[in-house]
């Protein structure tokens, strides 16, 4: 049994949501504009932030950019070594995703499996021409070879820690904590 | 052979439980029954409040011999019947040949002899080769030592059969043992018709086959003044017949099991259809059951029975539907109705049980046999010592029967039998109980 | 639509054998048809397969031949991406000389992890689980017990027309006695809340009926008065040899499915059938081919419910 200790905030709801934001802008001057681009938000907080973009998008650009939702549990490397399968939530693209630009929306990076994971759903899915990563935290051990095009903030951390990113649609609100494991 | 004097024992006839606590055995007989005998040459057994009852006798078991011998043969069920307690057992004669004629009914006492454990009875069929057409011969086979006639595995095929096998006999020799059953109603069934059946959709075998079947006995045996003998009675309605059968002054009598006395449909169904409960007749209703037990308390059960039926494990160890009937039960049927007694009918009197195992079923064998199930002076050293106190778990591995497995395997039973004698002679003991 | 009560949310999925409905709760069976929503999802996508079962060995073990039950099943496996071994038994095991426990033995010799298995002996499935180490059992029918896959689909399929299944009617109409698909229907529709009325000929119905805990109609039209969803069961017609019944018109007469019958059902009941149908025997064609009938909805849904169930029970570590 292990049980998290919070030990320290990394961000406070202000902090949070002008992370957020920047990432909005980073995501529109990188694609010029709004054209074919679709946000792909993965289960489960990765769909609330790439929902908050597009709404920061259209507040500034005034264009609706579609937005999908994408489940990575069909798709996990891990399955074979867990003892209890794990949920598996919707899938939706709101259009065919081939030759669109696809901004993939998650919270934390780590090792990077979620990322492939979600890579070959994708590709699945359909052609799209280019796909770009966006997260709050990349808190560095990566497995594989993937990096963030945009983050919110890199955050050394030790294995033994957690990241907790949490949304007020699912937490009940706004922060990003630190946490560290510790064996009972 | 010596002396053998038992110390300190409840002392259970055959009938009730005396106040004597010595019972002293002389060569192949009792000698004396008592307190304080003389001890003189004798072989002390203490009992320390042990029961000491007449040896068990079985009216119904399956030996499978000859023809059937990997799943059981004559030595290893009269050794299975030993380690039972019981002393006594009647052969079924469904094997393959059939027991029909005089040198198979020898067959089997000798094989039953050799095997130097329980007292192997033989009992003959009604019908030559079992083919329910014409009678056997059935005197010959009764001065060869038959003890029973009948064509247990299926009812007498005919009424007119079954009609002239009674007069022929009459009240002079073997009983008739009938196994009830109407077989048209039978045809694919395997379960008991009601909840089990209804649940599963296996075809079941309803209890008006049964009751049918002895509803024919009765008649024919009102008709023809004959005896006839109901064996593994599973249900109320039938029982009623008797019961009433009996009231008439009838010369019916019945036995049924020790798993129709302590499981019904309920264990088919929440053992997930296991075939180890997979029996003919099947197990019955809750309130079959309960007719039973009210057979026994008011007398119109005469004896219980093992109908003891082994089968190598890769016969039953099948799927439910492909699995042959049969329970095998004699290494832990005493056990299994002394400890569901004391669970479930503890103001029933022990020697309630133990006299329809005991001196009620040796009354209906032959003349010959007639001072069985009897601790009396004179009478033959079949002794079953029992302790109510000892708790085993049921292991079939460790039997010395053929069959490996049973309905409880596994489970943890209160009050066993820990020694066996035949003719004074110890067949049996459980080599923990030293 | 999709309703699902909200107090259903994650569940820890306890099941590694599938042998009958009844091991489910009512939560769980909701569970599972949100799950299977998820695997129809991918049965729409334009490449119909995911990596979650790669790497897995499904044995479709088939004594009986129901081609419809193995298709389905198989393709279920391989959209998963198992690898699928089909192997067909025909006759029952002991006509070819092996028992059912060196059939198992054999099975994970080869290295199966999940075996789907159709036989035609009650108990079949509950054994052959009982005799395997590591592979996980999934029962495809055993004999006239239980049909699981099939009781979850058509559950699926009243779900994704009705939402909410609580205090809803289904009628189920026919032969109840030799029926597997009734008896896990019947536990399948009573978990979830339904009230469940049988109808059909008193001599294909099990004699203690109170046993399934629902009631009997001799009139079709009382048991379908009012329902919600009308359940056709299929008529072997060896049941008239075995003298079940008179004759085929008869029962078409009396319990067959008409335009007359769905009438006294609420308007737009569905008119559901397991499959293969004998026309103008337990159906007519203007029911099954009519506007209410979701025949061909619940043949799709078979493949998601299979997903579903592969995917919970037959991934994972063992």
């Amino acid at each position: 049994m292990t049980v998290l200790r919070e030990k320290a905030k990394l961000m406070s709801s202000d902090d949070l949501n002008r992370v957020i934001k920047r990432i909005a802008h980073e995501m529109v001057e990188q694609n010029k504009g709004t054209e074919n681009m679709i946000l792909v938000g993965i289960h489960r907080r990765g769909v609330y932030l790439a929902r908050r973009l597009q709404k920061i998008i259209e507040e500034v650009e005034g264009t609706k950019v579609p937005c999908g939702e994408l489940d990575i549990t069909l798709y996990r490397d891990d399955l074979t070594m867990l003892f209890e399968q794990p949920m598996v939530h919707s899938t939706r693209m709101p259009q065919d995703i081939s030759g669109k630009n696809i901004y993939l929306v998650d919270d934390v990076l780590y090792t990077g499996r979620t990322v492939r994971a979600a890579l070959e759903a994708l590709v699945d899915l359909g052609r799209p021409s280019s796909v770009k990563l966006a997260v709050i935290i990349d808190r560095g051990h990566r497995e594989l070879p993937i990096h963030a095009d945009m983050c919110g903030k890199n955050v050394p951390t030790s294995k033994n820690e957690v990241i907790e990113v949490k949304v007020t649609e699912l937490d009940g609100k706004d922060e990003v904590v630190i946490c560290e494991r510790d064996a009972q | 052979m010596g002396k053998i004097l038992f110390k300190d024992f409840k002392v259970f006839n055959g009938t009730e439980f005396i106040d004597a606590r010595e019972v002293l055995v002389d060569g192949e007989r009792v000698s004396a029954i008592g307190n304080s005998l003389d001890s003189t040459d004798a072989e002390i057994i203490e009992g320390y409040g042990k029961i000491l009852s007449p040896g068990f006798v079985d009216l119904h078991a399956h030996f499978r011999d000859p023809g059937g011998e990997w799943n059981e043969d004559i030595s290893s069920g009269a050794r299975a019947g030993a380690a039972g307690g019981f002393t006594t057992l009647v052969a079924m004669p469904n094997t393959k040949p059939a027991i029909s004629e005089p040198s198979l009914v020898e067959y089997v006492l000798s094989h039953g002899r050799a095997a130097g454990a329980s007292r192997i009875l033989p009992s003959g069929c009604v019908s030559k080769n079992r083919e329910g057409k014409e009678m056997a011969e059935l005197l010959k086979m009764a001065e060869a030592g038959a003890v029973f006639f009948t064509d247990d595995g299926a009812p007498i095929a005919t009424s007119s059969l079954f009609r002239l096998a009674l007069i022929y006999t009459g009240k002079d020799h073997p009983r008739i043992m009938e196994h009830p059953e109407e077989m048209s109603l039978f045809k694919g069934g395997q379960v008991h018709e009601g909840k089990v059946s209804a649940l599963s959709g296996l075809k079941g075998i309803p209890a008006a086959s049964e009751e049918i079947d002895v509803a024919r006995g009765i008649a024919l045996a009102r008709e023809t003044c004959g005896r006839v003998h109901f064996t593994h009675l599973s249900s109320a309605g039938a029982l009623g017949l008797i019961k009433q059968a009996k009231k008439e002054g009838l010369d019916v009598t019945c036995d049924t099991t020790f798993h129709h006395l302590t499981l019904n449909e309920n264990a088919v169904i929440n053992s997930g259809y296991n075939s180890r409960y997979k029996v003919n007749p099947p197990l019955r209703s809750k309130e079959d059951q309960a007719a039973l037990w009210e057979g026994m308390l008011d007398g119109t059960i005469d004896a219980i029975v093992s109908d003891h039926a082994p089968w190598h494990m890769d016969e039953k160890d099948e799927p439910f539907q492909d699995a042959p009937f049969g329970i095998a039960s004699l290494e832990c049927a005493a056990a299994v109705i002394i400890d569901f007694k004391n669970k479930n009918y503890p103001e029933v009197p022990v020697e309630m049980i133990l006299r329809k195992m005991t001196s009620s079923p040796a009354s209906l064998l032959t003349e010959k046999w007639q001072a069985l199930g009897k601790i009396e002076e004179g009478s033959p050293a079949d002794i079953t010592i029992i302790d109510e106190e000892r708790t085993r778990i049921v292991d079939c591995s460790e039997w010395n029967s053929k069959a490996r497995c049973c309905p409880w395997e596994g489970i943890a039973l209160t009050g066993w039998p820990v020694m066996t004698f035949v003719e004074g002679r110890k067949i049996w003991q459980d080599n923990e109980d030293l | 639509m999709n309703a699902m009560p909200s107090e259903i949310g994650q569940i820890v999925w306890r099941h590694r054998n599938v042998i009958d409905v009844d091991c489910f709760t009512r939560e769980e069976l909701y569970f599972l048809l949100d799950q299977a929503r998820h695997m129809e999802n991918v049965m729409d996508r334009p490449i119909k397969k995911v990596p979650v079962l790669r790497g897995k060995m499904a044995v479709n073990l088939f004594f009986e031949n129901s081609t419809r039950t193995r298709v389905s099943f198989e393709l279920a496996e391989k959209m998963l991406s198992a690898d699928v071994v089909n192997w067909s038994v025909s006759g029952s095991s002991h006509a070819k000389g092996e028992t059912m426990r060196d059939t198992a033995w054999t099975l994970e010799a080869m290295g199966a992890d999940i075996v789907v298995m159709r036989h035609g002996a009650v108990g079949s499935a509950q054994y052959l689980a009982s005799k395997l180490k590591r592979a996980i059992v999934l029962n495809a029918g055993d004999g006239t017990h239980a049909h699981p896959t099939q009781a979850l689909l058509d559950l699926y399929t009243a779900w994704k027309h009705l939402g909410n299944l609580e205090g809803k009617k289904i009628a189920l109409v026919g032969d109840v006695l030799h029926s597997r698909v009734a008896r896990s229907d019947i536990i399948a529709f009573k978990t979830i809340g339904c009230d469940v009325v049988l109808s059909g000929p008193p001599t294909m119905m099990p004699r203690e009926i109170d046993s399934l805990g629902c009631r009997y109609e001799k009139d079709p039209r009382k048991a379908v008065q009012d329902a919600d969803m009308v359940y056709l069961l299929r008529i072997q017609k060896e049941r008239q040899q075995d003298g079940l019944f008179p004759s085929v018109d008869e029962y078409h007469r009396w319990w067959g499915a008409d335009a007359d019958l769905m009438k006294y059902a609420r308007p737009g009941a569905l008119a559901m059938h397991p499959g293969p149908i004998n026309r103008g025997v337990e159906i007519s064609s203007e029911v099954a081919d009519g506007h209410q009938s979701v025949i061909l909805e619940q043949v799709r849904s078979g493949v998601a419910i299979r997903m579903a169930l592969l995917y919970l029970c037959g991934g994972g570590a063992r």
